[in-house]
């Protein structure tokens, strides 16, 4: 007893013998945004605050959304008003969490990482370090756990992660500083609900470790899904169609999306254990006291590795070892953090059809925008995969030279056919004008939007006249 | 004194005259106020039945026939008709009433009321341009106002997906779209049917008239429609593309969606370029005779009803060809997502707290005004998608009435059906014999692919007991309402 005493002791010396606030790192980043719409441009230079704290590694841990299109970050330490230079060492955009590197060692100097805690009860208070609002003094803020979920994480715009809520104000500022409890990180800072009074969220302890071991390998490959949709067994009916023992739970397979799913799953498949949690009727398994979906079990895995798996398939148990994958076809509809790709031709600008060009009609584009494009974007690949294309294309717009003055469309449109090549992605639009050998390029357009013609030796002699007349360096990014 | 007894006699001998020009207009003679009760379905509850009040204005064109637009007759439950701005109401019907043309025919039984009325006079031909008055009942009064006359236009119909002329005028009157009477010196030029800001939309006189013709004598056949799509040809190089010889002229045809019945012989890529006789511009007009530049779709109206044939010349292989297209008719039931349904309530099936309806654009309408935006995305995008033979309607689980019967899945809606025990699913009618044959001991209904979930069981033995518990408790008079066959009117 007097042992376990004394290691408590020691456990709360060393935790106290550097406040966490030390460790804390305000970040400042100047960033540049491209411009979907005309993808050779960038947006003006912006500048942004955020906060991190240093990790083992002579590393600092932050959100992905606080150093995104970053072209120069500067961290500084606490009560330290030299700034250093940082970059980035790896970022995951759908677990919204990024490392950065300084190059100057000296930086590191003194600088305590914080040791990495487990996932906080909820009711335990905690405490969030940050510099919110811009300013220059770090802000503390208490609070209690108030609910842990998988949430929507709002920066890729497509994922359900793991994070626990708080009324510990988050605001921006805060996001990527650590919520502290009993010395060691909990969580880090990353997103509010704008209207709602008293929540904020913080990234849960197994969304970080997960991304901490990912990045082992010196690579980051994200988080992995089931490719399966489930649909909760809590009709009785429903249960004694499948034969479910009644002493069982489980919830139902109703869609396989991934080849692997399709591989090793069977539709109507009762998922009975992922792992070793067992699975409920609605399909959330108990998870350190929380109720979460199952989803958590397959995400907590990394990339390719296997979760093995307990079903009842048609009267029986069976075991299946199920590989899981991270989905790349999810990129179509999330947010993209890569420079958007483009290609000009005779002044008619094509690019990929994403959830960032949409967002180019403004701020409620989701309203404005052709219902078919948003059909295309977010549900064809589901309700119509033999039809999907691997990327959508459009026709964004056309930069005005007489060899297109003509064209009745001006842009806006998707693209079926360009010189009879079906569209499957932009390197098709390449190939279908390069190879052609017709004297008329024609545009077939998706939709009731008809067709366009061209010229083919008028096109090919203006395309370089039109770049220099516009600007444009480069007549593509493939 | 004298010369007050004067004034006073100057002012009895004028009282006369002031009176013989306040005479009644002669237009109050065939000029009538309509209202109109009717029901007001809320497809979201179709079981529900609200109620709606309208008022409008006919015009008497014949022996007891009244001529007015369809809007708002549809579904009534009374109607009543009035004369003189003031005084009775007489109960009316309905002899004759078309959609596509948005006209009807009423009468009143009551002899009485025919007294004092007379028929008006419809133009033949209405000027282009210049002024013209509306002539409407307002609080008892007999109100006559200046309008402007701005132009003639091709628009779909109110109640249609066809395309027709219209007239429109400018126009500083309130309220105006209840089939008041245009008129021009002392005859009708147009019936009105809606506004927006400053200017009037209305139905040409002669449109009306020859719809009447028809339908007096018989030959009234329904509206015809071009089934297909078309774009302009102001792109030389498209016409250069299609090798056209000669002046640049037609536009090209670019889809035709299948409808059943329709063996016309178009192709993509035809250029269209004359029809009837008329020739078609880059743009996609014709000069027509009476009214100058219009749209080609007016040839599908002018002078013609469904089953109509029609002369076209179109290039196609290099050279001219000559075609006749048989006009076929406009039928809300040939649509994947019918338009409109008129006169009918809406269907559906309730099973077990399960309710199943026809997809429809009423239906996709109950997401308010802004539908198109509002409704889901996965629903709006069958809207532009064609019927085929094995798939010419869609049927949708609208909602799920929370029973202990479907527990699980009363968060379920909006789903489009695909087949229900091994049955596949289009029309609202074919539950009855999907329900009626279950799978064994279970109701097996199975969603479209990428639906939000794809398979749901029902015990079957329990399945009646369930409904009639659910309409119990959620006030359902019917488990199912079914109408057969489909309207056509």
């Amino acid at each position: 007893m007097k042992k376990l005493l004394s290691l408590l002791l020691l456990a709360t010396t060393l935790v106290q013998a550097v406040p966490p606030e030390e460790s804390v790192i305000q970040i400042v980043v100047f960033s540049q945004q491209p411009d979907w719409d005309e993808p050779w441009n960038n947006r003006p230079v912006s500048r942004s605050s955020g906060t991190g704290f240093a990790i083992e590694g002579n590393r600092i841990m932050t959100n992905a959304h606080v150093v995104k299109w970053a072209k120069q970050i500067l961290v500084r330490r606490y009560q330290d008003p030299q700034p250093f230079q940082a970059r980035v060492a790896y970022i995951g955009h759908d677990c919204d969490l990024a490392i950065l590197e300084v190059d100057e060692p000296a930086f590191f100097d003194y600088l305590e990482p914080l040791p990495l805690g487990e996932l906080p009860k909820v009711r335990s208070e905690v405490v969030t370090y940050g510099y919110p609002a811009g300013g220059e003094q770090i802000s503390y803020t208490s609070g209690v756990v108030s609910r842990i979920e998988l949430q929507n994480y709002t920066h890729p715009g497509n994922r359900r992660l793991l994070a626990a809520q708080t009324d510990a104000a988050i605001n921006p500022g805060n996001s990527g500083g650590p919520v502290i409890q009993d010395g060691k990180v909990v969580g880090v800072a990353f997103q509010g609900i704008p209207g709602l009074e008293n929540t904020g969220f913080f990234i849960a302890p197994p969304v970080f470790r997960h991304f901490l071991t990912d990045v082992e390998d010196g690579h980051y490959d994200g988080f992995p899904q089931a490719g399966i949709r489930m649909a909760p067994l809590q009709n009785p009916a429903q249960r004694s169609f499948l034969g479910v023992p009644p002493s069982f739970e489980g919830a139902r397979i109703d869609t396989l999306y991934s080849d692997s799913a399709k591989e090793h799953l069977q539709k109507d498949d009762v998922l009975l254990k992922v792992g070793d949690y067992p699975v409920g009727l609605d399909g959330s398994i108990l998870f350190q006291g929380n109720q979460l979906h199952a989803g958590l079990a397959f995400s907590s895995a990394q990339n390719g590795e296997s979760v093995p798996l307990l079903l009842w398939r048609q009267g029986r148990q069976v075991e299946v070892n199920l590989p899981v994958f991270v989905n790349k076809d999810d990129a179509a509809a999330g947010n993209l953090y890569e420079l958007p790709r483009y290609y000009v031709y005779a002044g008619m600008v094509f690019t990929p059809l994403t959830k960032n060009y949409l967002s180019t009609l403004g701020q409620n584009w989701s309203a404005t925008a052709d219902t078919e494009l948003l059909y295309e974007l977010f549900y064809r690949r589901k309700s119509d995969p033999e039809n999907t294309r691997t990327e959508a294309v459009m026709l964004a717009s056309i930069l005005a030279h007489p060899v297109n003055a003509n064209m009745r469309i001006r842009g806006r449109v998707m693209v079926d056919r360009i010189n009879g090549v079906r569209i499957d992605r932009l390197e098709d639009v390449v190939r279908a004008f390069e190879d052609a050998e017709e004297n008329y390029h024609v545009i077939d357009f998706e939709g009731s939007y008809g067709f366009e013609t061209l010229n083919r030796g008028q096109a090919e002699a203006t395309t370089r006249s039109i770049l220099n007349t516009y600007g444009i360096v480069q007549d593509r990014r493939l | 004194m004298k010369r007050f007894a004067s004034l006073l006699l100057l002012g009895l001998l004028l009282v006369p005259a002031a009176q013989s020009h306040a005479a009644p207009s002669p237009w109050a003679q065939s000029v009538v106020q309509i209202d109109i009760n009717r029901h007001n379905y809320n497809y979201f509850q179709p079981w529900s039945r609200r109620v709606a009040a309208s008022q409008k204005f006919g015009i008497v064109v014949g022996p007891r026939q009244i001529v007015t637009t369809a809007n708002w007759l549809y579904n009534h439950t009374l109607l009543r008709l009035q004369k003189g701005g003031r005084g009775q109401w007489h109960t009316g019907r309905i002899t004759w009433i078309d959609y596509h043309a948005n006209l009807a025919l009423l009468t009143v039984d009551e002899n009485e009321f025919w007294e004092g009325l007379s028929p008006v006079t419809l133009a033949d031909e209405i000027p282009n341009q210049g002024p013209a008055e509306l002539v409407r009942w307002n609080s008892g009064r007999l109100e006559v106002r200046k309008l402007e006359i701005n132009r003639f236009q091709i628009r779909k119909g109110q109640l249609t997906f066809v395309d027709m002329l219209h007239l429109e005028l400018d126009s500083e009157i309130d309220s105006v779209g209840r089939a008041e009477a245009i008129t021009v010196d002392d005859k009708v030029i147009a019936l009105t049917i809606s506004q927006a800001r400053n200017k009037c939309i209305a139905i040409p006189s002669f449109f009306i008239k020859s719809v009447l013709a028809a339908q007096a004598s018989g030959d009234y056949r329904g509206m015809g429609f071009f089934n297909f799509f078309w774009q302009q040809s102001e792109n030389p190089g498209t016409l250069d593309y299609l090798s056209l010889d000669g002046e640049k002229r037609g536009v090209i045809i670019t889809r035709i969606p299948k409808l059943p019945g329709d063996e016309n012989t178009l192709k993509p890529r035809d250029i269209l370029l004359e029809i009837d006789g008329f020739q078609i511009d880059i743009v996609g007009d014709y000069a027509d005779p009476d009214y100058g530049p219009l749209m080609l779709e007016n040839l599908a109206t002018r002078k013609h009803w469904a089953g109509d044939e029609i002369p076209m010349r179109i290039w196609r292989d290099g050279r001219e060809q000559t075609l006749v297209y048989k006009l076929p008719k406009a039928d809300f039931d040939k649509e994947l997502i019918p338009t409109a349904l008129y006169d009918v309530p809406p269907e559906y099936v309730m099973a077990g707290g399960l309710v199943f309806q026809p997809m429809t654009v009423p239906y996709l309408k109950s997401w308010g005004a802004d539908w198109q935006r509002r409704a889901p995305v996965r629903l709006i995008h069958y809207k532009g998608q064609p019927p085929t033979e094995d798939r010419p309607r869609l049927v949708v689980l609208s909602t799920v009435l929370p029973d202990p019967y479907n527990i699980g899945y009363q968060s379920y809606r909006f789903l489009v059906v695909d087949q229900i025990n091994g049955y596949r699913i289009s029309r609202i009618e074919e539950l009855q014999e999907a329900f009626a044959n279950p799978e064994g001991a279970y109701h097996v209904i199975e969603f479209e692919q990428g639906e939000p979930v794809e398979r749901i069981i029902l015990d079957a033995a329990r399945l009646d007991s369930a409904t009639q518990r659910v309409m119990l408790r959620y006030g359902l008079t019917e488990a199912s309402v079914i109408n057969d066959p489909f309207p056509q009117k």
